[in-house]
C-alpha cells in the first residue's frame, strides 16, 4: 500500500474562479469527535491552537476521532442546483455548514461568490412573544438584510406566506405550520446568490410545497444556485440537474441527477452486490413454533413459469411463495403489501387472496402460494415487500418483512405512478 | 436581473488561523462591526420587548433590586449591626447609586456569556456577524442603566445632593466601567459556551467580587483590605464614576486611568478572541 505523505494545511493558490462559478470546494475535510468529553476538550485545544495562530495539525486525527467528510471537492455555478444525497450522517449536513461559514474545515478551502441564504433553520431567533411582523424584521436582519431592504420587501413576504391579519399576532398562537410558512417566506426573499436548503422544503401543506418549489424554479431562473440536501428522491429530481453521493463522508459520485439517483437506489438497497436475495430464502422455524403453517422461500416466475431474479414492468409475471403446512389448513391465504422506499415508503401495491375471496385447502406438506399478474403494474425501481400467509383473513401464521427486491423495466419508464398496459391506435373516419 | 458575478464580494474559507493574516482579519472585524449594528438593534428591540411584553411590573424589576438592598443595608446600618462608617453623601442614596453602577457592571460582564448561550441555536445555524448579539446586550445594559438613571435622579432631587458640572464627565468613566465588563465577558465567552463551570463559576466570583469593591462602603484607606480593594480593578472605575457624579474630584486619577487601560486593551483583544474562537465553539456545542 502506497503511503500518502501527510501533508500540512496548505494555502490554497488564489486563482480567479472559473466562469460563473459561485462556489468551489477543494479537497474540504472535517473530522468530528464521538466522545462529547474529548470533543469539548479538543475544541479547547483547537481554540489554543488558533489563539497562538500556530499551525493546527489538522489533517491528521486524535484518539475517538473520524472524519466526518474527507477530500470533498464540488462547484457550483450560477443557476445551477446541485442535490447532495447520502444516507443519515453521510456528511451532508456538515458540508452545508462549512458552505455556509459556521465551521471551519479541516482540509482544503471553500470559495464563495455573493450571498449564501441557509435555509437550514427556518425562523431562527424566532420570538414566540412578538408579533408576525416584529418577527420578520429580526429574522430577515438575522439573514442578513438592512432595515430599508425589509421594508421593501415587507409586504412580499407577508403575501408569500399567506399569514393575513394574523401578522400582528404572537407568533406563538401561529399554528407550526404558519411558523414554518413565515419562516421559508423570510428566509427566501433575501436574493441570495446561493441558496443552501436542507430537508426543509417538508414544511406546510402540499398547496404551500408546490408554492415554493415553482418560487425555487423562479428564483433559479434569475440566476440563484441551489445546494438541495434530501433524501426525497422526487424533491432531488424536481430542483436539481445535477447531483453529488456522499457516503460516510467521501464523495462518491457526482453528475448527473438521474444517474447519480440511479446509483444511490442500488447502494441503498444493496441489489446488485447480493444477488442471491431472489428467491428469498427464510430461516428455518422450530416446529415448536410453527403457528400451522411456515414460509420457506419467496421468489418471481416468469409467463412459462421460469425462476426469474427480478420481475419486469409490463410482463406477465407471478409472485410466489413456498410454503411448509403442518396440518390441513381450510382456508389458507397469502398477503402480499409492497412499499417503495424511495418515494416515502409509501403502499405502493397490497395484494390478499382473502380480500379476493380466494382461500385454499390444503393439506399438510410444502406448497407454492402464488399470485398471477397478468401484466405488472409496478414501475421499474426499489421495493420492499411484506409476505403474511394467513388462516383465513385474520389468523396470521408466518410472516416475513422487508424483503426487498427491483423491478426492471424494458424502457425508461420511471414516470409516473405505476404501468399502464396500452396499445396505440388511430381509426380511419371515426363515427361520431 | 443580470449579476455582475466578477463584482460579488468573494470569501475564502480554509483551516489556517485567521491570525495568521492580521490585516485582513481587521478588515473584516471592521466591516462586521458596521454590518451588525442594523442586526445588533433589531436584537436589542426583539430581547427588550419580549421581555417587557412579558411582565407585568415591567421596569420595577430594573429599580427593585437597588432600593431593596439600600432598604436593608440602611436598617442595618441604623441598628449598628454592620458599621459602614462615614459616606460622602447620605448612606441610602450612596448605596442605590453605587448598587445601580455595580449592577451595570455585573450586566456588561454577564453581556457576552449570556447572549451566546441564549443565541445557540441561531448561531450553531445562520452566519451573522457574530459582534451583533454583543452590542445587542451592551444597549440592553445601557437601556437598564437608562431606567435606572430615573431612580438616580429622583436619589438627587430627595436627597438634595448638590452636582457639580463635573458630572458631565462621569458618563465616560461609566463607559470604561463597562468596558471592563464586557472585556472580560468576552474573554470568557469562548470556554463558557463549551463548559457549564464557567456560569457556575462567575455566579459564585461575582458575589465575591462584590465585597471587594466599595459598593456597600466606603473605600478604606488602610489595612490588607485596602490594598486588596485597590488592586480590584473595578474600584478606581466605579468611585471615579461615583465621585464625578456627587463629588466633582478624582481621588485616584492613576489608579483609573491604568484600569481604564485594562479595559478598553481588554476589550479590543477580547473582541478578537471572541470572533476567532467562534466557529470552534460552534463545531462543539452542536457536533
Amino acid at each position: 500500500m502506497v503511503k500518502i505523505p501527510e501533508y500540512e494545511v496548505i494555502t490554497p493558490s488564489l486563482q480567479p474562479l472559473g466562469d460563473n462559478v459561485l462556489l468551489s470546494v477543494q479537497g474540504v475535510s472535517k473530522k468530528f469527535c464521538r466522545s462529547l468529553k474529548r470533543s469539548l476538550f479538543y475544541g479547547l485545544q483547537d481554540i489554543a491552537t488558533e489563539l497562538t495562530g500556530s499551525r493546527r495539525r489538522s489533517a491528521k486525527l486524535r484518539s475517538k476521532e473520524f472524519w466526518a467528510l474527507k477530500d470533498v471537492s464540488l462547484e457550483l455555478r450560477r443557476g445551477e442546483a446541485l442535490g447532495l444525497i447520502g444516507v443519515n450522517g453521510s456528511g451532508k449536513t456538515t458540508l452545508l455548514r462549512i458552505i455556509s461559514g459556521l465551521i471551519k474545515p479541516d482540509t482544503g478551502s471553500i470559495r464563495i461568490r455573493g450571498r449564501v441564504a441557509p435555509l437550514i433553520a427556518l425562523g431562527a431567533g424566532f420570538s414566540p412573544v412578538l408579533t408576525g411582523r416584529e418577527n420578520i424584521y429580526a429574522n430577515m436582519s438575522i439573514l442578513g438584510l438592512t432595515t430599508r431592504e425589509i421594508d421593501r420587501r415587507f409586504d412580499e413576504v407577508v403575501e408569500f406566506a399567506e399569514i393575513g391579519e394574523a401578522i400582528d399576532a404572537p407568533v406563538q398562537s401561529y399554528s407550526s405550520g404558519m411558523a414554518a410558512r413565515l419562516g421559508f417566506s423570510c428566509a427566501i426573499h433575501t436574493d441570495p446568490d446561493i441558496l443552501l436548503i436542507d430537508e426543509v422544503l417538508a414544511v406546510g401543506d402540499v398547496k404551500f410545497r408546490s408554492k415554493c418549489e415553482r418560487k425555487l424554479g423562479e428564483l433559479r431562473k434569475q440566476g440563484t444556485s441551489f445546494v438541495l440536501v434530501s433524501h426525497a428522491f422526487q424533491g432531488i429530481l424536481n430542483v436539481c440537474d445535477t447531483a453529488a453521493y456522499l457516503s460516510k463522508g467521501h464523495l462518491i459520485a457526482s453528475g448527473d441527477a438521474n444517474s447519480i439517483l440511479a446509483q444511490y437506489e442500488q447502494d441503498l438497497f444493496s441489489i446488485k452486490s447480493d444477488r442471491s436475495s431472489i428467491p428469498f430464502v427464510l430461516p428455518e422455524k422450530p416446529a415448536a413454533e410453527s403457528a400451522g403453517a411456515d414460509l420457506i422461500s419467496v421468489y418471481f416466475r416468469d409467463s412459462q413459469g421460469k425462476l426469474i431474479e427480478s420481475p419486469i414492468s409490463g410482463e406477465s409475471t407471478y409472485f410466489c411463495v413456498k410454503c411448509r403446512a403442518v396440518r390441513k389448513i381450510n382456508t389458507l391465504s397469502l398477503f402480499l403489501a409492497i412499499y417503495q422506499p424511495t418515494r416515502d415508503n409509501c403502499l405502493a401495491l397490497h395484494m390478499s387472496s382473502a380480500y379476493d375471496r380466494e382461500t385454499f385447502e390444503v393439506l399438510p406438506g410444502e406448497h407454492e402460494l402464488r399470485v398471477y399478474m397478468p401484466c405488472l403494474g409496478l414501475l421499474p425501481s426499489s421495493y420492499t415487500m411484506n409476505v403474511y400467509i394467513k388462516d383465513g383473513s385474520l389468523y396470521t401464521m408466518d410472516a416475513h418483512e422487508s424483503i426487498r427486491f427491483t423491478v426492471q423495466g424494458n424502457d425508461k419508464l420511471n414516470r409516473g405512478m405505476f404501468y399502464q398496459q396500452r396499445e396505440w391506435q388511430v381509426l380511419q373516419s371515426p363515427p361520431f | 436581473m443580470p449579476r455582475q458575478d466578477q463584482y460579488l464580494p468573494e470569501v475564502l474559507y480554509t483551516p489556517e488561523s485567521r491570525l495568521r493574516h492580521p490585516i485582513q482579519l481587521f478588515r473584516e472585524m471592521g466591516r462586521d462591526f458596521l454590518a451588525s449594528r442594523d442586526l445588533a438593534w433589531r436584537l436589542m428591540v426583539r430581547d427588550i420587548s419580549s421581555q417587557y411584553r412579558q411582565s407585568l411590573l415591567g421596569i420595577f424589576w430594573a429599580f427593585a433590586p437597588p432600593i431593596v438592598s439600600a432598604i436593608g443595608l440602611t436598617l442595618a446600618n441604623n441598628a449598628q449591626i454592620v458599621n459602614i462608617g462615614e459616606t460622602s453623601i447620605p448612606y441610602p442614596a450612596y448605596v442605590m447609586f453605587s448598587m445601580s453602577l455595580w449592577q451595570t457592571y455585573v450586566e456588561a460582564l454577564n453581556g457576552p456569556v449570556q447572549a451566546v448561550s441564549a443565541a445557540k441555536p441561531m448561531l450553531a445555524k445562520i452566519n451573522f456577524p457574530r459582534e451583533a448579539l454583543v452590542l445587542a446586550r451592551l444597549g440592553q445594559v445601557f437601556f437598564n442603566f437608562g431606567i435606572k438613571l430615573i431612580l438616580i435622579v429622583g436619589l438627587f432631587l430627595f436627597f438634595q445632593i448638590p452636582v457639580t458640572p463635573s458630572v458631565l464627565l462621569a458618563p465616560v468613566a461609566l463607559l470604561h466601567l463597562i468596558a471592563l465588563g464586557t472585556a472580560i465577558g468576552l474573554w470568557l465567552t469562548p470556554i463558557s459556551a463549551l463548559y457549564e463551570d464557567v456560569t457556575k463559576g462567575l455566579t459564585l466570583v461575582i458575589g465575591a467580587w462584590l465585597f471587594f469593591t466599595p459598593v456597600i462602603y466606603p473605600q478604606p484607606t488602610e489595612g490588607l483590605f485596602a490594598t486588596l480593594v485597590r488592586l480590584n480593578p473595578v474600584t478606581p472605575l466605579l468611585v471615579t464614576t461615583r465621585d464625578l457624579a456627587t463629588q466633582g474630584i478624582i481621588a485616584d486619577p492613576q489608579g483609573f486611568w491604568i484600569a481604564s487601560g485594562i479595559a478598553i486593551i481588554g476589550l479590543l483583544v477580547g473582541w478578537l478572541v471572541y470572533r476567532v474562537t467562534m466557529p470552534f465553539v460552534i463545531e462543539r456545542m452542536s457536533a
